[in-house]
């Protein structure tokens, strides 16, 4: 039974680092702009695909192919940010919210368009190779996947301490008006914050290929895990993110393995739901 | 050609009845017109998506709360009457209510504690119960048959809600149809209609005018969710199949909320006119396209929704309104000049003649109010007296507006106890109750309702005492007079200079009818004119038994106003009394200046 709790701790932790990834893009946009990006989920989509066929055509290793999604898409999100996102940041929210629904929409029905629906999949040498611990199986694609998640989320945390651009990120994050008099142009770091986000969601695309396969709507099944992970970690703290990304993968562990993997989705909504309503500044958020 | 024009609505309005009867009928016939199968499926679905974005524009549209999971209670009304139908032969046409009741407690439970949330949160939220509700379908074999889907027998039958033919059916939704338009028009023109505007634009000054916001959020809730479960009952015996992922998609949820907002959301025609469009273009589209471009009509739909909220962000029936309204201004400008008797608020009051009585009308017992570890009010006590202006001034975070919120019930204070009328108000919870009890309140950043005229924002304040709407009209027109807004009644408040804004706000709150008036710093900001026109409007009200307390920074306003002024800094008193001694207290001029300042200068 040990070997059991042991073994879902560590694949929920392996898995759990992806999410975070891919949340932390989500609480960066959050954060900064004070929007919800309803069309996260499909920049995850549009970066499996690159993945997906960048491998197909070039035969260049997924986790390899990331040097190219994470600055492609930085520029993607500063462009989507420059023509989509600005001129409804002072909207009320019903605009903003079908701004990026309206994205959402286009982006998954174009890959619907160009791909169809089938389901494609990343086959490499170590899809399926494992680590044995004494009794305890880890993944070797999990594991790197768990850790350049890691790695990416700690580069992140260190660009926002060390950098001028990172200050003024979270300068603005936390007073806007404050930080627009003390000369953060504000338009440019909206847009940096922007593709930064954009950049983790497409890293965490190019992570996820080799263990999942993709489909124009595999967006809106991650979108949904990253909007609990982000409510569960407080909205607007990375930290929080980041535990909140490890929890959730462990809770989806346990309850597949425990209540039954098909209501392991209902169980964390349900939590998701219950946190708004009781604790909705999350449960790794300030005040 | 105006004159035509004219000449025509006159006749209209004159025979408005026949006119409605002649309407009525009309459209009583156009399930009659289309010949073919393909004409009648195509209105039947036209009529489906208004009925539902009808229901959605009701929660979404005049309430402001946007769900993105209205799919949820689709589905349970198209479950339930379906499982209730095939396991226990219950008629649909009762099993459609038994959903929609089920809709409506399940709506309730979780709506509740949901409405505490921002929109952006409200909507997640509702997205994700839809999601629960579709997975657990799925999941739960015994009850729904999962993803396999539950198919009706074809037994054409009344009481099996199964005809031949299609044009039953599109009686059915039709009479759905203008269940909820009916619905909706009453809304709109009723007292609730105005609140769910009010809380739209903006919660609390909603609050602030008696208005009991989560009632009102909930009973359009309920209509709203009503409405689409029946509608979801109707899908199911139109098609005769569901399954979890048609009936519980959000798919339906967006398309919705995109009908209504490509239509006009918040208005009563707008999500009709949105399915009356883009339904037969998405029919046409997905018939055209579908074969080689099966995705299509999606990506079409995104791009009409980005550039509709932005470039049209009141949707088809607002472009048509505004073409329209031009020939409306003229009238309107007719309109907006009142005759006389004009009501004054009511003056039941026993002071009426002197101007000073000295019967408390609010005590405040040493309060005390935190935030974190700030001490924003600490142990304050006061009382104010029936008839008087009280000012109350004090440097920046003295405290001031905290003060407010605590008396106008926006927060509870952690100790202490408010009197008011000699009764104990501590713990009435909620803004609307203050409001009710007789204790209206201005903001200091106003907050103006903004899709609104004048004139409504002003009836809005009026429905805390009055329930029809001519009446609250009539008296809104006479307090548009006398706060100087008469040429404005009809102008659209966002569009008001801050002198009108503040003029507004205090208009609205008066409106209310209060016997103790908080005024938040109604003259900061407007130039000497437009003070002294404010300064004559507040001298005007103790003589009709309304209680003044104000906060204010224009210092010749509070000195030629107030009775009495109370200074309060770092949340406590300093001192009370009349306005010629305050200015000269030593500790007065120390909070103001610092104790260096005073230092030096002696």
């Amino acid at each position: 039974m040990l070997e059991i709790i042991l073994q879902l701790v560590i694949n929920g932790l392996l898995l759990g680092g992806i999410y975070a990834l891919l949340s932390i893009g989500l609480t960066m946009i959050f954060g900064v702009l004070e929007i919800i990006n309803f069309a996260h989920g499909e920049f995850l989509m549009i970066s499996m695909y690159v993945t997906f066929f960048i491998f197909q055509a070039l035969g260049i290793d997924p986790y390899i192919t990331l040097v190219i999604i994470i600055p492609s898409f930085f520029l993607l999100g500063v462009l989507v940010e420059q023509v989509i996102i600005k001129p409804i940041l002072n909207d009320p929210p019903l605009n903003q919210i079908f701004t990026t629904i309206g994205l959402g929409l286009i982006f998954q029905n174009l890959a619907l368009l160009f791909f169809k629906a089938d389901f494609r999949t990343v086959k490499t040498s170590y899809s399926s190779a494992n680590i044995f611990l004494g009794e305890l199986i880890v993944s070797i694609p999990r594991l790197i996947a768990f850790l350049l998640a890691v790695t990416i989320i700690a580069g992140l945390f260190v660009f926002l301490r060390k950098t001028f651009t990172g200050k003024a990120i979270r300068a603005l994050a936390q007073q806007r008006r404050a930080a627009m008099l003390m000369g953060i142009n504000v338009d440019k770091t909206y847009s940096i914050a922007f593709g930064i986000g954009i950049a983790c969601v497409g890293a965490a695309g190019a992570i996820l290929m080799p263990l999942f396969f993709v489909f124009p709507t595999v967006g809106s099944l991650f979108v949904l895990i990253a909007f609990v992970v982000v409510v569960l970690g407080g909205y607007n703290s990375l930290g929080g993110t980041l535990v909140a990304g490890l929890v959730i993968g462990v809770i989806e562990g346990f309850s597949g393995f425990f209540i039954s993997p098909h209501l392991k989705e209902v169980i964390y909504f349900i939590m998701f739901i219950f946190i708004l309503i009781f604790r909705p500044t999350g449960l790794f958020g300030r005040r | 050609m105006r004159s035509n024009f004219t000449w025509l609505s006159d006749f209209i309005m004159g025979h408005k009845k026949s006119f409605l009867a002649a309407a009525f009928l009309a459209i009583l016939c156009i399930p009659l017109l289309p010949q073919n199968p393909f004409y009648q499926d195509l209105l039947i679905q036209v009529f489906f998506w208004a009925t539902l974005a009808s229901a959605w524009n009701l929660l979404g549209g005049f309430a402001g709360q946007i769900s993105l999971g209205h799919a949820a209670f689709f589905g349970i009304g198209a479950y339930t009457s379906t499982i209730l139908y095939l396991t226990f032969g219950l008629s649909p046409w009762i099993g459609m209510f038994a959903g929609a009741g089920l809709s409506v407690s399940v709506a309730l439970i979780v709506g509740l504690p949901c409405f505490r949330l921002s929109s952006h949160f409200f909507a997640l939220a509702t997205l994700a119960f839809a999601e629960v509700l579709r997975l657990l379908a799925s999941y739960w074999r015994g009850l729904t048959n999962g993803g396999v889907g539950l198919l009706i027998p074809h037994q054409v039958a009344f009481k099996n809600f199964v005809f031949e033919g299609k044009l039953a059916y599109s009686y059915v939704i039709l009479a759905m149809l203008l269940g909820i338009f009916f619905v909706s028009y009453f809304l709109k023109n009723s007292r609730l209609g105005y609140s769910l505007v009010a809380l739209r634009e903006d919660q609390n000054a909603a609050e602030s005018l008696g208005v009991n916001t989560n009632r009102t959020k909930m009973i359009s809730l309920v209509i709203s969710v009503f409405f689409t479960s029946l509608v979801g009952t109707f899908y199911a015996q139109y098609y005769a199949f569901i399954d979890p992922d048609i009936v519980f998609t959000s798919q339906i949820s967006i398309q919705l909320a995109l009908l209504s907002i490509i239509g006009g959301v918040g208005t009563i025609l707008g999500p009709i006119i949105g399915a009356t469009f883009l339904i037969p273009l998405d029919v046409f589209l997905r018939g055209w396209l579908g074969g080689v471009f099966s995705g299509m009509n999606f990506v079409i739909y995104g791009f009409v929704l980005i550039c509709a909220v932005r470039y049209f962000p009141y949707g088809i029936f607002g472009w048509l309104k505004m073409r329209s309204d031009k020939f409306l201004t003229k009238s309107a400008l007719v309109f907006s000049s009142p005759g006389a008797g004009v009501p004054v608020p009511d003056a039941n009051e026993p002071c009426r003649q002197s101007t000073r009585c000295e019967k408390p009308l609010m005590m405040v017992n040493s309060i005390s109010k935190r935030f974190g570890g700030l001490h924003a009010v600490e142990d304050l006590s006061f009382s104010i007296h029936e008839g008087e202006i009280l000012g109350l001034i004090g440097p920046n975070g003295a405290g001031k507006t905290t003060v407010f919120n605590l008396i106008s019930g926006f927060i509870t204070p952690h100790s202490g106890s408010i009197h008011f009328e000699g009764r104990d108000i501590t713990s009435l919870g909620h803004a609307h109750r203050f409001c009710k009890q007789g204790i209206g309140r201005t903001f200091q950043i106003v907050k103006p309702f903004q899709s609104m005229t004048v004139l409504e924002n002003i009836m809005v304040g009026g429905f805390n005492r009055v329930r029809d709407v001519e009446k609250a009209r009539e008296e809104a027109l006479g307090i548009v007079e006398r706060i100087h807004l008469s040429h404005h009644a009809m102008t659209q408040s966002s569009h008001l200079t801050l002198a009108n804004r503040k003029r507004l706000e205090l208009g609205r709150a008066l409106a209310t009818r209060p016997r103790l008036l908080l005024l938040d710093e109604v003259m900061a900001g407007l130039n000497p004119k437009e003070t002294e026109d404010i300064i004559a409007v507040i001298r005007s009200l103790p003589k009709e038994g309304i209680t003044i307390l104000m906060i204010e920074h224009v210092m010749k306003a509070v000195m030629a106003l107030s009775d009495r002024v109370m200074v309060i800094s770092s949340g406590i008193k300093i001192v009370e009394g009349l306005p010629e001694h305050i200015t000269k207290d030593k500790r007065v001029i120390d909070a103001y200046l610092g104790e260096a300042y005073n230092a030096t200068a002696v």
